[in-house]
């Protein structure tokens, strides 16, 4: 699987760039919104990113599950991979919705049902890799945040549920299928775009962090082995 | 089945009866509390109708501090002499092990919050002793889902570097549904025409939830 990302992941570092400037071009082309004016270009990276810290979280929970499952290093791996990506993905998220929501809430927070799941989803991330760091045994840290990460995958709905029952002023989702398209068709494509843009950063930042993992599991173990022959 | 239980059962029974004769959890969970409550006091120097207000989240947020002193302690004495590997070898299954050590750990934070909750109703001078046995009931429901939780995360963090920081960190954003309900049907409780109803389901939920999960992921932690 590393050798397959260390033969790809070029390739997939150029079509992320080459999606990514042709998204931005659209979002800098499309026209303002009556109403939000230009802040809503915002939301082309809102979205997508809000996205992939969702989708980063699932990838986690399956590769976690995978793990305990065959207790194959490589989903291990993905495992780790994916809690850096999920994490940074959940910072974009909240660092640009908190960007858009001054000018548009006149604030630049508000404790709404999706903002604090997204905030408690930022915590576990951060959990998750405090853990990992915290045990010395790798395969007890593997198990450990596995276990963790399931328990989170539980939790998340339980929590975003549970704040949406408490209280709620998040506008409706934009994608939410024709019927209730609340969003116009000159916004779409570049929305689009993004959000293609997106799925491939988030693969090649996946790629190029397993790589970086393995690289430094292999040196631990050659450190591990060298250490044990100088003493023996 | 029975002898399963009675496993169970002598697990928690040594923990609290340990914990009894030592005074050791106990008094330390107890002291910490008054001393949370304490600092609410300082902190925010409520008057008779704040302090009704406030009594649900502070409550909680006593309760949910304290017992992660319990938490932190609550696989203390499997550590020493390789104690946790004996339980391991036992012939019971590692859901009863967790049965046990969670009941244990339940018993101890239920009887910290029965001493805290008459004394919170008379340092802040709230009076709510009518409804008292529906307090004791919605602390009852979210002690069981918080200890669950919180006993399997203990597991998980037991052999970890800093592990009450971390036990800390883990525990409370993911107790936030129990956190909100358990306030929620407290302050319902206690205001006039409040609906309890919705928030005891949720609270139900979330005990349902990890009282099925937990045991099944302290197998998967604890196997070697």
């Amino acid at each position: 699987m590393i050798k397959w990302f260390s033969k790809w992941h070029g390739v997939v570092f150029v079509a992320t760039l080459l999606t990514l400037l042709t998204g931005l071009w659209l979002v800098l082309s499309a026209p303002a919104d009556y109403q939000q004016g230009d802040a809503v270009r915002i939301l082309y990276i809102h979205v997508p990113a809000a996205k992939m810290s969702l989708l980063s979280y699932l990838f986690l929970t399956v590769a976690s599950g995978m793990y305990l499952w065959r207790r194959q290093e490589p989903w291990d791996i993905l495992a780790e991979a994916s809690v850096s990506v999920g994490a940074a993905f959940t910072a974009l998220t909240l660092a640009s919705g908190s960007i858009w929501g001054k000018p548009m809430w006149g604030a630049w927070w508000a404790w709404d049902a999706r903002l604090t799941s997204m905030l408690v989803l930022l915590i576990l991330f951060m959990g998750l890799m405090a853990l990992r760091n915290a045990l010395e045994d790798p395969h007890k840290a593997a198990r450990a945040t596995a276990v963790l990460a399931i328990i989170g995958a539980v939790d998340l709905p339980i929590i975003h549920y549970s704040v949406v029952w408490w209280r709620t002023l998040h506008q409706p989702p934009s994608f939410a299928g024709p019927a209730k398209q609340t969003i116009t068709g000159d916004l779409l494509p570049p929305l689009l775009v993004m959000s293609v843009a997106f799925i491939l950063l988030g693969a090649w930042l996946l790629m190029v962090k397993s790589r970086e993992v393995a690289a430094r599991r292999a040196w631990e173990t050659l450190e591990t082995e060298r250490l044990e022959q100088s003493h023996g | 089945m029975s002898k399963l239980l009675r496993a169970a059962y002598r697990i928690a029974w040594k923990d609290v009866v340990g914990d009894w004769r030592r005074r050791a959890t106990l008094s330390s969970m107890l002291f910490f509390a008054i001393a949370v409550l304490v600092v609410f006091q300082v902190a925010f120097d409520p008057d008779r109708l704040e302090a009704t207000r406030l009594l649900p989240g502070l409550l909680w947020v006593t309760i949910l501090f304290t017992s992660l002193m319990g938490l932190g302690r609550v696989f203390q004495a499997e550590e020493e002499d390789g104690a946790l590997e004996g339980l391991l070898l036992s012939a019971v299954p590692r859901g009863v092990l967790f049965l046990g050590k969670w009941s244990g750990n339940l018993l101890l934070t239920l009887l910290v919050e029965l001493a805290l909750l008459p004394l919170t109703l008379v340092l802040f001078n709230v009076d709510v002793w009518g409804q008292l046995p529906a307090i004791v009931g919605i602390l009852l429901l979210g002690t069981l889902g918080l200890t669950g939780l919180g006993v399997l995360l203990a597991a998980m963090t037991q052999t970890a570097r800093s592990r009450e920081t971390l036990l800390a960190l883990l525990l409370l954003p993911l107790t936030a549904p129990l956190l909100i309900a358990g306030v929620q049907a407290l302050a319902a409780l206690l205001q006039p025409g409040g609906e309890v109803e919705p928030w005891l389901r949720l609270l139900v939920i979330f005990d349902l939830v990890y009282l099925a999960l937990a045991p099944w992921a302290f197998g998967w932690l604890v196997t070697e």
